[in-house]
C-alpha cells in the first residue's frame, strides 16, 4: 500500500476538496465585512448558487469547459443578485443587518427559493448531472507521494480558489482601493470626509461577496456532490461555518485558506473513517466541525480583546452621514 | 477655479501684484441650513481672503461648525451660495470640496486608528500619484517626512494612529491637508487638546501657512486665542452673522459682548480661598489604574478632597484623567492602591458599590454613558435609583412615582423638554447636562466626579452648570473636576492638580497659579 | 426629497407599518406567482380557505402555530436585548428530549395524573432548553464570544444528538420492544396519561397553545412592568450606560438566554405532549420543520411584542398549514420560505419609516437680515 492510500493523505486531499467551498464563501464574506457589512445570508446564497449552476449544466449544451464556465458564472450572478437585496435593505434602508441576513437565508434557502427553483425545474436527487468538474492531473505530477493527490490532482475550482485568495490578499493589503475599503469598514466617517464613497464601496463589496458565495454553492452541485437535492443537506451548514471562518482568520484572506482546509478535513474525516471500517458513531464525527467552530471562536474571542487586530470597527453599523 | 496667484506675489492681504483687490478666497452668502427642530444657519454671510488667518468666533451652538461643514461638502445648504476666488461652486460631497482645495481639521479627528500615519495621509487621494493601483508606501512616507520638517509638525510616518498622542494626531490631520496642497484650511476648535505651549506652536504653523498665501479659517469660542492668532474675526450668534472686525483693535471684552449679545464678565479665577471644613471626603492613595491596552494609565496617584472642596485636574487629554475619573466612579478596575469615601474603603471596578457609597459621576460622554439615548427622560432619571424602595415594590416598578421624580427634577433644574416621556437624544447639550447633574444631585451624594462638564455648551448653559457645581460645593459635596478648559478650572477650583503621563506633577492653590505655570506642568516641565 | 430622523413615534405607526408591509409583501408575492404561471387571486383564496376558513382549517392552523408561538417568544425575549439567540431550534429539540424522558420515567412508575405529566414535562423541557441556551450565554457573557454563531452551531449538534438517540444507539428513548421497531428505528410511544388535553370541539385548541399564551402574558409583565425588563431596556440601548448605572450585565445576559431557551424548550414539550406522542429523531421529521427559524420570522414581524407574537404566530401558522395542505403542482415546496422571506424583507424596509420620515423640500424666501448686536 503506497503512502498515497494512507488515511492521512486521503484526508488531506479531501480537506482541500471540502475546504474549497468554505474558502470561496469565506473570501466573499471577508470582503463584505471589511466594508463594514455583515451578511448572514451566506447559506442561502450558496444554496441558490448551487441550484442555478446545476440548472445551466442540465439545460445548456456545449463542450464541458464552456458549460461549466457558464454555470459558475451564473452561480456567481445568482449569489450577487440575492446579496443585492440584503445590500439595499441594510445600506440604503439602514435595516438591522442580522435580521436581514437571516431573512435572506430563509428566503433563498432549502425551504425557499432554492427548493422552489429546483422543483419547478424538475430536479431531484436522482437527476444525473450532465457535466461536472473533474480532477485534473497537473503537470503529470498526480502520483507524487503526498503532494500528488493533495496538490496536483484537484479540479479547476480548487486552483482558481488559490488564485482568488492571492488576489483578495493583494487587493486588501497593497492596493489603493483595498486601503479605501478597509477605511470604510473601520471608520466610515473618516473615509467619507476623505472623499471616499462609502455607499458605493459597501454595495460593491457585498455584491462581490454574494458572487463568491454563489460560486461556493456551485462547488457542491458541480463537483463535490455532483447533483442536487432540495433542502439544506446539500450545503449542510457550510455557509455558517464560513462566517465563523472569517472571524478566526482575523479577517485576513491567507488565513481563510488555512482555516478552510482545517474544517474541510474535519468534514472529510467521517467518510474516510467509515471507509476504513473504524467503528465510531457517525453523529459524533458529523458534530465535530460544529463543535470545533465553537471552540476556535471562543479562543479567538478571548484573544481578540487583548489585541488591537480584529473586526472592522464599524462592522454591523449602518453609516449615516448627516443629511446632505 | 479662480486664477492661481503665486504666494510671493501677495503683498497685501487680498491684493494682487498690481494692488487691485482679488476676489476673496471664500465667499459664502445667505447660507441657511435647517435640521429637524433647529435652524442652525440663518442667512449667514462670510468672507475670507487669501493669505489671512480668519477667525469664526461664536459660542457653542452658534452655527460655526455647521457653516464649515457646508463649506467642506459634508452638508448641503438649504439656501445660499458659495464662491471660491470669484467663481460659484456647488459641492455634492466632501470629495468636491477636497478637489477644490478645501481641507478641514475637525474637532473629532477623521482618522483611521489602526492605519499608519502615511496611510491616513494618502487615504482617498486620487490626484496624480494617487491614481496608481498599488500603494507606494515608501514614497508616501518620504513625502510626509518632508512636509513634517518644513512646517514643524514632527511625527513618525510609520506609526499607527492609536499609538500617537492627541497632539501628534492633530499634526497628522494638518499633514493631510498639506499633502493635498490645500489652499483653504479650516481648523475647528484645535486647541482643546493642546497645552498652552503647543497651542502657540500651532499658531506659528498657521501663520507660516497664511504667509504662503493660504487661507486659514480658525473656528473657536475662546476669545484670547482668536485675538492671538487671527487677522480678522467674524462673529456668529444664534445662527446669524453679527459682524466682521479686525482682530488687532478689538478687546476681549468687546468680542465677548459681540459673541453673547449682552454684557458678560470674562471669567476670572477665584481670588480668595474659601473656608472649608477639615473632613476628608475622598482619599486616593497610591492609585494605579490600567488603561485600555493594559498599559499603566494612572501611576501611583495620591490626593484627597475635603467636604465642600472643588479640586480641578488639569491636563492634556490622554494623560490619565479619564482613567482616574473612571476608577474613582467604579467604572474601571484598580491595579493597586486604595480609594476611600468618607473613611470607608471603596471596592474597585464596581459601579454599584461606588453609587451606594455616595459617589456621583457626570461622565464626559453624556449621551452614550451617562444616559441611554433612546430611552425617555423618566427612565434616565431613575436609571440608578429604580431599585430603591420608593421607586419599586419588589420586582415591580412604580411607574407613576418614577414619572413624578422625573417631573420634579425637570422643574428644579430647568431642563427644557417636551415632557418626561421624550427620548433624551432629542434634548440639546445644555439640557442633557442639566438633566444628568439634576439626577446625580438628587441622591445627595458625598463625592461628585465630573468630567468635561461644559464641553459643547453655550455660554448660558455654561454659567448654569457652573452655578450648580458651586451650589453643590457650598452644600458640602466634594467635587473632583476634570476639564481640558483651563479657564473653567481656574474659575471653579479651590485647588488645581496637574496630571502628566499618569502622575500628579504639581499641586497649586487656584488663586496663585498662572496659566504659564500650569501649562508648563501640563507639558511635563517642572516648576522652579 | 430627503430622509430625516423622527423625533417621536406616533403609536399608530407601530401597527400600521407591519400591517402595511404584510400588504406589500402579498402584492409582491402575487406578482411572482403571476409571473410563474399561477393565478394569485386563486392562490390566495385557497390559502385563506386552507388556513383559516375551511372545515377544520383553524384547528390545523393552531397545530402549526403552537411551536412557532414558543420559538417566536423565545426569539423576542432575547432579540429585545440585542442577544441574537438563533438557537431556539436546538433548544426546542433539547426540550423535547427532556419532556419525553420524564414522561417515560413517570410511565415506568405508573403515574396516571395528566396534570402532573404536563407540569413535569414542561419543567424538564424548560430546564434542558435553558441549559442548552446557557452554553452560548456563558460564552457571550464571560468570553465575549458572538452568540449568533455559537447558538447556531449548537442547533446542528442538537439535531445530531436527536438522530443519535433514536437511530444509532439503544438509548432509553428508543423503542426496542418489537422486531419491527428494532429494524426501523423509532422512539418509544409515550404513556397515554401523558397526552396533553385539547379544548373545544369545532375549533380544537391544543393545551400547548394555551400555555404559550400564558407565557406571552408572563413575558409581557416581566418586560414592561418589572425591574427585569427595565434593565434589559437599558442594556439593549446602551451597554455602557447600563454599566455606568451599576447594572449587572453579565447576570442579565445569562438570565435572558436561560429564559429564551426555557421557552423554546417548552415548545419542545408541547410537540411531544400535544402532537407526536413520541420522540421524533428522524432528520426528515422534527429536524426538517424549522420551527426555530420560523420563530425568528414571527418575532421580527411582531417587533418583539409578546402579544403581537401570538397573533403573528397564528397568521404564519395559517400560511404554513395552507402550504402543507395545498402542496402539489400549484404549490411547489419552497413557496413557504419565499413568502416568509418576502414578508420579512418588507417588514425590514418598513422599519425605516418608523425611524425616519420623508421630507419634500419646499421653496422658501430668504430671511430678512439679522438684527445688529445691541
Amino acid at each position: 500500500m503506497s503512502v498515497n492510500d494512507s488515511l492521512l493523505v486521503i484526508v488531506l486531499a479531501q480537506a482541500v476538496l471540502y475546504g474549497t467551498p468554505l474558502l470561496y464563501a469565506a473570501l466573499g464574506e471577508l470582503l463584505a465585512e471589511r466594508s463594514g457589512v455583515l451578511n448572514l445570508g451566506v447559506e442561502g446564497m450558496m444554496l441558490f448558487g448551487a441550484v442555478v449552476g446545476f440548472w445551466i449544466t442540465q439545460r445548456v449544451h456545449g463542450s464541458a469547459p464552456e458549460v461549466l464556465f457558464l454555470a459558475v458564472l451564473a452561480a456567481a450572478i445568482a449569489g450577487a443578485a440575492l446579496a443585492a437585496i440584503h445590500a439595499f435593505l441594510v445600506i440604503t434602508l439602514r435595516a438591522n443587518q442580522i435580521v436581514s441576513g437571516l431573512a435572506l437565508t430563509i428566503f433563498a434557502g432549502g425551504l425557499g427559493l432554492s427548493a422552489y427553483v429546483g422543483t419547478e425545474l424538475g430536479f431531484s436527487p436522482n437527476t444525473p448531472i450532465e457535466q461536472q468538474f473533474r480532477d485534473l492531473d497537473v503537470l503529470g505530477l498526480g502520483d507524487l507521494p503526498v503532494l500528488g493527490p493533495v496538490v496536483f490532482h484537484q479540479s479547476v475550482l480548487v486552483y482558481a480558489s488559490w488564485g482568488f485568495t492571492f488576489l483578495v490578499a493583494l487587493y486588501l493589503g497593497r492596493t489603493r482601493w483595498g486601503l479605501n475599503v478597509r477605511a470604510v469598514g473601520e471608520a466610515p466617517a473618516s473615509a467619507d470626509a476623505m472623499g471616499i464613497n462609502v455607499t458605493l464601496y459597501r454595495y460593491v463589496h457585498v455584491l462581490v461577496g454574494g458572487a463568491f458565495a454563489g460560486v461556493a454553492g456551485a462547488c457542491y452541485s458541480l463537483s463535490i456532490t455532483a447533483g442536487w437535492s432540495s433542502g439544506d443537506a446539500l450545503v449542510g451548514g457550510a455557509g455558517w461555518i464560513a462566517i465563523a471562518l472569517v472571524i478566526f482568520a482575523f479577517w485576513r484572506a491567507e488565513l481563510c485558506l488555512v482555516g478552510a482546509y482545517l474544517f474541510g478535513g474535519l468534514s472529510a474525516l467521517p467518510f474516510a473513517l467509515q471507509g476504513r471500517e473504524v467503528d465510531v458513531t457517525p453523529e459524533f464525527l458529523y458534530a465535530l466541525p460544529y463543535v470545533m467552530t465553537i471552540v476556535v471562536l471562543v479562543l479567538v474571542s478571548t484573544g481578540l480583546s487583548k489585541r488591537r487586530i480584529g473586526a472592522p470597527a464599524a462592522l454591523g453599523v449602518p453609516y449615516v452621514r448627516e443629511e446632505r | 477655479m479662480g486664477e492661481q496667484v503665486p504666494a510671493t506675489a501677495v503683498t497685501e492681504r487680498g491684493a494682487g501684484p498690481l494692488g487691485a483687490s482679488l476676489p476673496p478666497a471664500v465667499r459664502m452668502t445667505g447660507i441657511t441650513k435647517r435640521f429637524p427642530g433647529v435652524l442652525a444657519n440663518d442667512g449667514v454671510s462670510f468672507e475670507a481672503a487669501s493669505g489671512e488667518v480668519h477667525a469664526l468666533l461664536g459660542e457653542n451652538g452658534a452655527g460655526k461648525t455647521t457653516l464649515s461643514n457646508i463649506l467642506t461638502g459634508l452638508y448641503r445648504q438649504d439656501e445660499g451660495e458659495i464662491e471660491l476666488w470669484g467663481e460659484r461652486v456647488r459641492f455634492h460631497s466632501p470629495r468636491d470640496a477636497l478637489d477644490a482645495g478645501i481641507c478641514m481639521v475637525h474637532q473629532h479627528f477623521r482618522l483611521v486608528e489602526p492605519f499608519s500615519v502615511a496611510e491616513n495621509v494618502v487615504l482617498g487621494d486620487h490626484r496624480g500619484e494617487g491614481r496608481r493601483v498599488l500603494l507606494r508606501t515608501a514614497a508616501t512616507e518620504q513625502r510626509v517626512d518632508e512636509l513634517s520638517e518644513r512646517y514643524g509638525l514632527a511625527v513618525n510616518p510609520k506609526a499607527k494612529i492609536w499609538q500617537l498622542s492627541i497632539g501628534e494626531q492633530q499634526r497628522v490631520e494638518i499633514l493631510k491637508a498639506l499633502y493635498r496642497e490645500a489652499r483653504i484650511l479650516i481648523m475647528d476648535e484645535p486647541t482643546a487638546v493642546l497645552t498652552p505651549q503647543e497651542a502657540d506652536t500651532l499658531f506659528g504653523t498657521l501663520r507660516t501657512m497664511a504667509d504662503e498665501g493660504k487661507t486659514v479659517i480658525f473656528i473657536s469660542h475662546k476669545l484670547h486665542e482668536v485675538k492671538a492668532v487671527a487677522d480678522r474675526v467674524t462673529v456668529l450668534r444664534g445662527g446669524r452673522t453679527v459682524t466682521t472686525v479686525d482682530a488687532a483693535p478689538a478687546t476681549l471684552q468687546s468680542l465677548a459682548t459681540l459673541m453673547v449679545g449682552r454684557e458678560i464678565e470674562v471669567a476670572k479665577p477665584l481670588e480668595q480661598a474659601r473656608q472649608l471644613s477639615d473632613v476628608r471626603m475622598l482619599e486616593v492613595d497610591g492609585l494605579t489604574v490600567p488603561g485600555d491596552r493594559g498599559e499603566t494609565a494612572v501611576d501611583g496617584v495620591s490626593f484627597s478632597i475635603r467636604e465642600g472642596e472643588i479640586v480641578g485636574v488639569a491636563g492634556v487629554a490622554g494623560n490619565g484623567q479619564r482613567e482616574l475619573a473612571e476608577a474613582v466612579s467604579g467604572m474601571r478596575d484598580i491595579r493597586s492602591g486604595s480609594i476611600q469615601v468618607a473613611g470607608r474603603r471603596l471596592r474597585g471596578g464596581d459601579p454599584r458599590a461606588a453609587i451606594l457609597a455616595g459617589v456621583a459621576h457626570v461622565p464626559e460622554d453624556r449621551l452614550g454613558t451617562g444616559l441611554a439615548p433612546s430611552l425617555s427622560v423618566t427612565s434616565n432619571v431613575v436609571i440608578k435609583t429604580y431599585r430603591t424602595r420608593s421607586l419599586s415594590r419588589g420586582p415591580l416598578l412604580a411607574l407613576r412615582r418614577m414619572r413624578e421624580t422625573a417631573v420634579g427634577i425637570i422643574g428644579r433644574y430647568d431642563v427644557k423638554t417636551p415632557g418626561p416621556g421624550t427620548p433624551v437624544r432629542n434634548l440639546s447639550g445644555g439640557n442633557l447636562q442639566k438633566l444628568v447633574l439634576g439626577r446625580e444631585f438628587a441622591d445627595d451624594p458625598l463625592v461628585l466626579v465630573v468630567a468635561q462638564p461644559t464641553r459643547g455648551l453655550d455660554v448660558g448653559a455654561i454659567e448654569t452648570v457652573h452655578s450648580y457645581l458651586r451650589d453643590a460645593a457650598a452644600k458640602g459635596v466634594a467635587i473632583l473636576l476634570m476639564s481640558e478648559d483651563l479657564d473653567e478650572i481656574r474659575a471653579l477650583a479651590d485647588r488645581i492638580l496637574v496630571i502628566y503621563e499618569g502622575s500628579i506633577v504639581g499641586e497649586l492653590p487656584a488663586g496663585s497659579a498662572s496659566v504659564e505655570e500650569i501649562g508648563l506642568l501640563m507639558a511635563g516641565g517642572t516648576r522652579e | 426629497m430627503k430622509l430625516e430622523r423622527r423625533l417621536s413615534q406616533p403609536w399608530w405607526l407601530s401597527v400600521a407599518v407591519p400591517v402595511g408591509s404584510l400588504v406589500v409583501a402579498f402584492a409582491v408575492m402575487g406578482v411572482i406567482l403571476a409571473l410563474t404561471g399561477h393565478d394569485p387571486g386563486e392562490t390566495y383564496r385557497k390559502i385563506v380557505e386552507a388556513g383559516f376558513t375551511g372545515n377544520g382549517a383553524l384547528s390545523a392552523t393552531l397545530i402549526s402555530a403552537t411551536p412557532i408561538l414558543f420559538t417566536g417568544l423565545a426569539a423576542a425575549v432575547a432579540f429585545r436585548m440585542q442577544l441574537f439567540n438563533i438557537g431556539a431550534e436546538g433548544q426546542l429539540y433539547l426540550g423535547a428530549i427532556g419532556a419525553s424522558w420524564i414522561a417515560l420515567q413517570f410511565g415506568d412508575r405508573d403515574v396516571t395524573s395528566t396534570p402532573l405529566f404536563v407540569v413535569a414535562m414542561c419543567a424538564a423541557a424548560a430546564a434542558l432548553g435553558a441549559l442548552w441556551a446557557l452554553i452560548p450565554g456563558v460564552l457571550r457573557a464571560f468570553a465575549r464570544t458572538n452568540e449568533i454563531i455559537t447558538s447556531l452551531m449548537l442547533n446542528y449538534v442538537a439535531g445530531l444528538l436527536l438522530t443519535y438517540l433514536i437511530f444509532d444507539s439503544s438509548s432509553y428513548w428508543r423503542d426496542t420492544s418489537t422486531l419491527q421497531a428494532r429494524s426501523f428505528p423509532q422512539g418509544k410511544p409515550m404513556p397515554d396519561a401523558s397526552n396533553w388535553p385539547t379544548f373545544g370541539s369545532s375549533v380544537v385548541v391544543p393545551l400547548g397553545f394555551l400555555i404559550g399564551l400564558a407565557a406571552a402574558l408572563v413575558v409581557w409583565v416581566l418586560y414592561s412592568r418589572m425591574r427585569f425588563g427595565f434593565e434589559v431596556g437599558v442594556m439593549a440601548d446602551s451597554p455602557r450606560a447600563a454599566r455606568y448605572a451599576g447594572m449587572r450585565t453579565r447576570r442579565k445576559i445569562l438570565a435572558v438566554m436561560a429564559l429564551s431557551g426555557a421557552i423554546a424548550g417548552i415548545g419542545g414539550a408541547s410537540q411531544i405532549g400535544d402532537f407526536t406522542y413520541t420522540l421524533d429523531g428522524s432528520p426528515t421529521g422534527l429536524q426538517a420543520a424549522a420551527f426555530g427559524y420560523t420563530g425568528i420570522v414571527v418575532a421580527a414581524l411582531a417587533r418583539y411584542n409578546p402579544f403581537a407574537v401570538c397573533l403573528v404566530a397564528v397568521l404564519i401558522g395559517g400560511l404554513l398549514n395552507a402550504g402543507y395542505t395545498l402542496q402539489g403542482p400549484d404549490f411547489p415546496s419552497g413557496l413557504v420560505g419565499v413568502m416568509q422571506g418576502i414578508i420579512l424583507f418588507c417588514a425590514l424596509g418598513g422599519e425605516l419609516l418608523l425611524r425616519y420620515r420623508l421630507r419634500i423640500r419646499r421653496p422658501r424666501t430668504v430671511n430678512p437680515v439679522a438684527e445688529a448686536a445691541s
